[in-house]
């Protein structure tokens, strides 16, 4: 199937001209490169354009060169440096005795563990020579850790995190593909295990294992679907109030440079669940390609548009009580930054609060200031509410993890 | 040259401990310039040559050899005794050397040549490494690098046995044939040298 998916998809980028070779002056012969030789995000890249995602640097930054004081929050906020030399952190989770739980992706391949001793932080590698290990929870004990292929599960785990057990698998119904194949998974207040597939490529015709998001139980069964026609969420989280599901998805590339935007989503429990992918973006503006014959009204709306190519990644609702009363029940929203775009966009920490009817009633900027020169000293990925009501912010990019905290002053 | 490897090793071990970045940047590239050559111009078989290369290129290659996910005994070793700051230091001073000719190259073919470009076309490398195949940041300069050097790692993606981060190469050479390899590092080595550099 997926073969016959990236055939169409080069036979499309032929028929449209797009070529990404410099051409050398050679014709080029008869036949065509399969879809594989080119990476998937040029797919649909206009010629001459430059324009790749971000390398990952395989080094930290050091904790003394971290721009913590180039960071910008509303008054009476602070931001320090929670923990540093954390090669490629992505998602964070809490346990319950209070180890912080780190993933990583393409770079680290690790998991970790990170405890607070008297004040410092220690960090253990729990788990590594995985491959693209961006999926992580927490729950009742146990870390699940979730790759494009497969969701394993390391029981008992704060209390071995010198001797992790043997991971047990619960899951192997992910189709793998290393494209938007990375995940973001969390457990439902269904008990349930809810988990994202995304489409295998910037934009093409999916078959019905692509593109959504499913829950399962915690030992596999069960399989459902959640959502449909989403192109790749690596965010979500569930309405303390009334346990509805809300996640981010990343807006298709090479379209514009402003357009389509990211969104944030809200799953009604009544309400239509196909989001749109691959024939309308933003809920409002038919594929030039796969839209035809479409009426983007037909699918579900978002809740927000979130901005162009800003690479809307994990988010939270907040509970706690640290900070003012304003933000209890309003998301966290972390925005990894932009490749797709000439000037660099996003790379902070953004705040929505629900209305009440469904949808968003404003967004505010919260936690910013890391893109400076068009480059980037750091690229938040989740956030996560400690139990004091602290923020954490995990930073791929450098290596990091903020703490953002209310101090009043 | 296994000899001349080997002793880099004690040489790279002992320039980390001594923090490679304070020293001047010819001396801190002296251990390199033992196998890969004066100026990062490699003498020896199946040794690249680090000229011009791109010190986001040369750091994650030393990260994957330190992590023991790039297999080569002796790199490996060197990789392993060094610190971040090492890393830092080491890809800074590749990342600063001039792109220069090669050591004495094969005698250029133009049928080869002629082959190699159709596959390079054919195959899009242009895409990913440059126009002129000069690469830049994590993606490798390929224009002017050893011929054989070229051969032996397009064979490594082809057969699965180096992989970078994911397998973009391995997929990249996925249309070609073990046998087109030789002229793909033939035109490849010649480029911008001893055959004028397409231009983007």
């Amino acid at each position: 199937m997926l073969t016959t998916l990236r055939r169409a998809s080069w036979l499309r980028a032929a028929t449209l001209g797009i070529g990404l070779a410099g051409g050398a002056g050679l014709a080029l012969a008869a036949d065509p490169p399969k879809e594989e030789e080119v990476p998937f995000w040029a797919i649909g890249m206009p010629k001459g354009n430059t324009l790749a995602p971000v390398p990952s640097f395989p080094i930290p930054t050091p904790v003394d060169k971290l721009p913590v004081g180039k960071l910008k929050l509303p008054p009476g906020f602070k931001v320090e440096v929670w923990a540093g030399n954390i090669l490629d952190a992505r998602g964070l989770r809490l346990g319950d005795q209070g180890t912080v739980f780190v993933s990583s992706l393409f770079v680290a391949g690790k998991i970790y563990a990170v405890t607070d001793k008297g004040g410092k932080r220690e960090v253990k590698t729990i788990a590594e020579k995985l491959f693209l290990p961006n999926g992580i929870e927490y729950y009742k004990g146990a870390l699940y850790v979730a790759t494009p292929k497969e969701i394993t599960r390391y029981d008992n785990i704060e209390a071995n995190l010198d001797h992790p057990p043997a991971p047990v698998l619960i899951y192997d119904k992910l189709t793998g593909e290393v494209p938007h194949g990375w995940k973001y998974i969390r457990v439902g207040p269904d008990g349930k295990l809810y988990v994202p597939v995304g489409a295998p490529c910037n934009i093409c015709a999916i078959d019905d294992r692509h593109a959504q998001i499913r829950r399962i139980n915690l030992d596999g069964t069960g399989e459902e679907m959640v959502a449909l026609g989403v192109r790749n969420s690596v965010g979500f989280d569930f309405d303390p109030k009334t346990g509805d599901l809300w996640f981010t998805n990343n807006g298709r590339d090479w379209l514009s440079e402003d357009f389509p935007n990211d969104t944030l989503n809200h799953v009604s429990k009544s309400g239509n669940k196909h989001f749109g992918y691959p024939f309308c973006h933003q809920g409002n503006f038919a594929d030039p390609e796969y839209g035809w014959g479409k009426n983007c009204a037909d699918y579900a709306q978002p809740a927000q548009l979130m901005g162009a190519h800003v690479a809307t990644l994990g988010m939270r609702f907040y509970t706690g009580t640290m900070f003012p009363a304003k933000y209890r029940g309003a998301m966290f929203i972390a925005r990894h930054g932009s490749w797709n775009k000439s000037q660099k966009v996003g790379a902070d920490v953004v705040v929505a609060w629900p209305d009440d009817k469904g949808g968003v009633a404003k967004v505010e900027p919260f936690l910013s200031g890391f893109i400076e020169n068009n480059e980037y000293l750091g690229r938040p990925v989740d956030v996560m509410q400690m139990k004091d009501g602290s923020l954490l912010i995990s930073d791929d990019h450098a290596g990091a993890i903020y703490r953002v905290s209310y101090t009043g002053s | 040259m296994t000899w001349s490897r080997g002793a880099t090793v004690a040489a790279a071990a002992l320039l980390a401990a001594a923090g490679a970045h304070a020293q001047p940047a010819t001396d801190r590239f002296a251990p390199c310039a033992s196998c890969h050559g004066e100026g990062g111009v490699s003498p020896n078989f199946e040794t690249p040559s680090l000229a011009g290369q791109h010190s986001f290129y040369a750091i994650t290659q030393l990260f994957l050899f330190r992590a023991g996910r790039r297999a080569d005994e002796q790199m490996t070793k060197e990789a392993k005794a060094m610190s971040d700051d090492d890393l830092r230091a080491f890809s800074d001073i590749i990342g600063q050397l001039p792109p220069a000719a090669p050591f004495r190259p094969d005698p250029v073919d133009p049928a080869r040549m002629t082959r190699g470009a159709a596959l390079a076309a054919k195959h899009r490398c242009a895409s990913c490494h440059g126009g002129d195949y000069s690469g830049e940041k994590q993606v490798p300069r390929l224009a002017g690098q050893r011929e054989d050097y070229l051969g032996k790692a397009l064979a490594e993606f082809k057969t699965g046995t180096r992989i970078g981060y994911t397998q973009a190469m391995n997929e990249a050479l996925a249309g070609l044939a073990p046998s087109e390899l030789p002229d793909l590092a033939h035109y490849l080595a010649h480029l911008g040298v001893v055959a004028p550099a397409p231009t983007r």
